[in-house]
């Protein structure tokens, strides 16, 4: 106990740093603590450049429209415009019902998913975005439904839970 | 008597009020101090049934000849990929290339015109494209009677 309660650390001696041995371990990872989701500033573009622009890709098929997002993402990467993010939209879930010939019943056909990437873009220039969107509906593939317009709040409130409570407390509030 | 009892009653009735307005307004203070959620997607969660099944799909073993043309075709397929993607990227340069000209010029005849030509435009967003179809609409063709119900899942906080 007497060894390693000693403070006192000789600096000038050569046995400094005796004894140390946590630089000889493996680094460890600090703990990470849960990101607030918090909206980021929406930038809104001078005269010559548009701001955040999200290209949303929509479609019933899910290998298809992720892979299209890729390529959208990497075509921006190729072409140097600026990727702030690229996410996901929550799928959305239908059920196709049709009424039989004969008969009144409401019969159930198929339960279709649509799936939804973005990807947002910022500082593309005014001279480029026709290129872009040429490129872009080229390679367009079959049933994706493409549609590019500006950021909003709107738009990343649309992204997150619903609050019933908090909303019915401000409702009674005011 | 007629005076105190209507006292009492107002009294109570305003504590009452500011009391419940101070529980409110904590509550309030509660739910806010938590950070809102994203939605959680339902693509990037595979389903259990594929994790715990055992049953493995077994492939039938591909003779040396059918595994050299598979070969032989996934570069040709490579090399036809390379071609095309070339040919895109040199399209792309073309046209950044003769639109730069074009503007040049265009400085050259009116500086007006030109810081026109520049400007953003406001029509080009929202823009909207569906995609192309394997097939063309069927003349003629009556769809059954029927409707879409929306069964997503609503999250709340």
């Amino acid at each position: 106990d007497a060894l390693l309660s000693c403070h006192r650390s000789y600096r000038s001696r050569p046995t400094h740093g005796i004894g140390k041995f946590k630089y000889l371990l493996p680094k460890e990872v600090p703990k990470k603590r849960k990101e607030k989701v918090q909206m980021k500033e929406i930038n809104a573009g001078t005269e010559y450049q548009y701001g955040d622009v999200n290209i949303q890709m929509t479609s019933y098929d899910l290998c298809l429209v992720e892979h299209f997002a890729q390529y959208v993402h990497r075509l921006c990467n190729r072409l140097s415009i600026r990727v702030n993010e690229s996410y996901a939209m929550p799928t959305k879930t239908s059920e196709v019902l049709f009424l039989e010939e004969r008969g009144s019943k409401m019969q159930l056909d198929a339960v279709l998913t649509t799936h939804q990437r973005v990807v947002q873009i910022c500082g593309l220039s005014s001279t480029f975005a026709p290129i872009l969107l040429e490129i872009i509906q080229s390679n367009q593939p079959e049933g994706v439904h493409l549609l590019m317009k500006q950021h909003t709040e709107a738009d990343f409130k649309s992204r997150l839970k619903s609050r019933p409570e908090l909303e019915e407390l401000l409702a009674e509030m005011s | 008597p007629c005076r105190a009892q209507p006292k009492k009653k107002k009294k109570v009735d305003v504590k009452k009020e500011q009391a419940q307005k101070e529980r409110m307004k904590k509550k309030l203070k509660k739910l806010e101090k938590a950070a809102p959620e994203l939605i959680p997607i339902e693509d990037f969660i595979t389903p259990l049934k594929y994790s715990e099944s055992n049953r493995v799909r077994s492939l039938p073993t591909l003779s040396p000849e059918e595994s050299e043309r598979r070969v032989l075709l996934l570069k040709k397929w490579c090399l036809f990929k390379q071609k095309q993607d070339e040919a895109e990227k040199k399209a792309i340069k073309a046209l950044v290339e003769s639109q730069q000209e074009a503007l040049k010029e265009l400085r050259l005849e009116s500086e007006e015109l030109f810081q026109a030509a520049i400007r953003r435009d406001e029509g080009l967003f929202p823009f909207e494209r569906d995609g192309p179809r394997y097939t063309p609409p069927l003349p003629g063709y009556d769809p059954p009677e029927g409707k879409c119900t929306d069964i997503t899942k609503v999250y709340t906080q």
